[in-house]
């Protein structure tokens, strides 16, 4: 197996040199073979998809973060209706009646007007 | 670059084996994807994507309680506990937990549901409150469930039962204002569909997701004031039972009491006996006690229809309070003789006389006196018919927004039954079948300056969150129906008629009026003389121009002769004057 490549990284910089400007020629000793290729790309691939896959799960832990304000929710929205049920029934007329306060009111003697 | 893949080699096998498994690959999600595309879709849909039903919640019924709108029915979650017997292994220990919690609400046998290992589903307790829902969930017993439900709650118990109506198991309004507003309380249930895990909580992933909010069912606020129903329920009772002592009666009168505001048609009370619970609307024996018999019970309400007689006569300017006629305590139509219940006030005497007197010879000469003065011709009863019926609204639904109101009967003169003795019978209240309400309402006109109002229990609406009240739109009135003028001699005269004998029964200082009423009743087609309803029908205030209520009373009992003067009358007193102190009216008079 054999490939041809050039020997020296020539970078555009490089090409339009100017006095004063450093310039760097990168020349990389690793030679990567066709499999060292695949096996890049399918990791590439790879991590893609886990990337993919860990903001599709975050975005499903906001679901359950939601179904569970939604609970709560709920929840104080049962608690309040309850309070208001346990509200009505103690202020209802009978309540009120039978309370200590109303048993202990006597009728006025006498009631006076005030001209309207 | 440029690849040489040689013959052979290991990278040529192992790109050729790539492109193999990527084919098959590619070829089968093909299939899958594309040809079977459908087919997946639904079955995939059909697992995880949910349609839940967002229930909307039944709209909440406020009463005035002098002029701020307080809960009247409510709306509670209440819990099912149900248990799977197969999943259940502590059985002693769920049915003592139960028992302990839930007290009365459990159902009898727990061990012997909970041992049927042949069902999967076994109801243990119903209408178990949060509370105590949550005190069983902690006990953590396995294979005990919660079924969450939705039920009305009366925190004033029986008050305005027919008004009110209920909600029956299905979530339908029946009787009363729950099932004349049935789909305006019901509101409409949402819709959430969603991809859902297994544990169903939605989530956000797919294509498919509705979010549709319930829109719940209006707060209805009724007209009512529960302090003027509360005390004329109780004095309704005190007066039915002081009926059934004085009878020595096994059985309890039936009775109805209507207040109605007469400047608006707005009704403040509305009180039937006998009653019911609406809470407990299934362990009525009775049917009749659903009926609202103030709209739905159409009677021969008797003499106080005379005051719409004279109203008639008066604004047609045929007679007046101090003409006279010649009462011989009975009096001919055709081949009729009708008589008077009160005999001895004979002689030339005044029509406010025979209206003190309830004289029906007196109100027989009206409707004369409408036609050629001796007879009760077709002109005369079609006036009658057109302020009866047209301008009063007699034998017609009045439109209140209740279920089950009834139209009576008031027969018109072209009808072959609508004939003088009929038109002479309709001149002191019988021969027509009207409700309590339609009497109230035409009362309510000839004493308010002749305008008639549509009545009304519906106040108008709360918000959703219950802080804001929203007037409902006045309801459209006839102005006109009988002339000012008219009016202020009809209050006149029905004040007279109430001062001539029991004015001492009420509040001194205030102006009160009222005409008694004592009809005869119909069984088997055959009016029958051991039955009779009575009546009473006033209206009070501080002064002749300003009546501030109308009260109309009914009594009534198989078997029962009950008279407008001693069995309804002592209702109308007891409330009007106990009105008179609510309402906070000062005495002038």
């Amino acid at each position: 197996m054999s490939y041809q490549r050039t020997t020296q990284f020539k970078t555009q910089r490089q090409g339009n040199w100017n006095r004063n400007q450093n310039t760097v020629a990168f020349a990389s000793n690793i030679k990567l073979g066709p499999v060292t290729h695949t096996v890049l790309v399918a990791l590439m691939i790879t991590v893609l998809g886990l990337i993919y896959l860990t903001q599709a799960t975050r975005a499903t832990g906001y679901d359950y973060e939601a179904q569970k304000i939604d609970d709560k929710i709920a929840d104080l929205t049962t608690q309040k209706t309850d309070l208001e049920v346990e509200n009505a029934r103690l202020t209802a007329l009978e309540s009120v009646q039978n309370s200590s306060v109303a048993k202990n009111m006597t009728k006025p003697a006498q009631t006076d007007y005030v001209s309207e | 670059m440029q690849l040489d893949l040689k013959k052979g080699s290991r990278p040529r096998i192992l790109a050729i084996m790539t492109l193999v498994i990527m084919a098959v690959f590619v070829a089968r999600l093909f299939y899958l994807q594309i040809l079977q595309h459908d087919y997946y879709v639904a079955q995939a849909n059909a697992e995880q994507l949910k349609r839940l039903v967002i229930p909307a919640k039944r709209g909440e019924i406020y009463a005035m309680d002098d002029g701020t709108p307080v809960k009247l029915v409510l709306n509670e979650t209440v819990y099912t506990v149900f248990a799977d017997p197969t999943e259940v292994d502590q059985p002693r220990q769920i049915a003592d937990m139960i028992e302990r919690i839930a007290g009365g609400n459990v159902r009898s046998d727990l061990s012997g549901l909970l041992a049927k290992k042949d069902t999967r589903y076994q109801i243990l307790a119903t209408k178990v409150t949060r509370r105590q829902a949550e005190m069983m969930k902690r006990q953590n017993l396995k294979g005990i469930g919660f079924q969450q439900e939705s039920q009305r709650v009366y925190p004033e118990g029986q008050l305005a039962a027919q008004t009110l109506g209920f909600v029956n198991a299905d979530g339908q309004g029946k009787y009363g204002i729950e099932q004349a507003l049935n789909q305006q309380l019901t509101g409409k249930d949402g819709l959430l569909q969603s991809v859902t895990d297994v544990s169903n909580v939605p989530l956000t992933i797919g294509n498919n997701n509705i979010d549709k909010p319930a829109k719940n069912g209006e707060n209805v606020v009724l007209t009512l004031d529960r302090n003027i129903q509360s005390y004329t329920e109780k004095s309704l009772t005190n007066g039915l039972q002081a009926i059934k002592n004085r009878l020595k009666s096994s059985t309890m009168p039936d009775g109805s009491v209507m207040v109605m505001d007469p400047q608006t048609g707005k009704i403040l009370a509305m009180a039937n006996m006998p009653t019911y619970s609406p809470a407990d609307y299934n362990k009525v024996q009775n049917a009749a006690a659903f009926n609202n018999a103030t709209i739905s019970a159409p009677y021969e309400p008797g003499s106080d229809v005379k005051t719409l007689t004279m109203a008639t006569g008066v604004d047609k300017g045929v007679v007046g309070p101090n003409d006279t006629y010649n009462n011989t305590d009975f009096i001919k139509v055709e081949d009729r003789t009708i008589t008077n219940a009160t005999k001895g006030q004979t002689g030339n005497i005044t029509f406010q006389h025979a209206l003190n007197y309830s004289l029906n010879t007196g109100f027989v000469t009206v409707a004369e006196r409408l036609g050629d003065g001796n007879n009760i011709t077709l002109d005369a009863r079609n006036t009658m018919y057109q302020y009866f019926h047209d301008r009063l609204g007699l034998g017609g639904l009045t439109g209140i927004e209740l279920a089950g109101e009834s139209p009576g009967t008031v027969i018109p003169p072209t009808d072959p039954d609508g004939g003088a003795v009929r038109y002479s019978n309709m001149a002191f209240g019988q021969g027509l079948d009207v409700t309590m309400i339609q009497v109230c309402s035409a009362f309510s006109a000839v004493i308010n300056g002749g305008t008639y109002h549509i009545p009304s229990v519906v106040a108008g609406a709360m918000s959703d969150d219950g802080s804001v009240f929203i007037p409902a739109a006045p309801k459209a009135s006839r102005a006109n129906m009988v002339s000012a003028s008219t009016s202020a001699t009809m209050v006149d005269m029905i004040q007279k008629a109430r001062a001539a004998f029991y004015a001492g029964q009420d509040k001194r200082g205030y102006y009160i009026g009222g005409k008694t009423g004592t009809s005869q009743t119909i069984e088997n087609g055959q009016y029958v003389d051991n039955q009779t309803i009575g009546t009473y029908l006033g209206f009070g205030g501080s002064s002749a121009g300003d009546p501030k209520y109308v009260i109309m009373v009914q009594v009534s009992g198989k078997g029962m002769n009950l008279a407008g003067n001693t069995d309804a009358m002592p209702i109308f007193t007891d409330i009007s004057n106990w009105l008179l102190d609510y309402m906070k009216l000062q005495p002038k008079g």
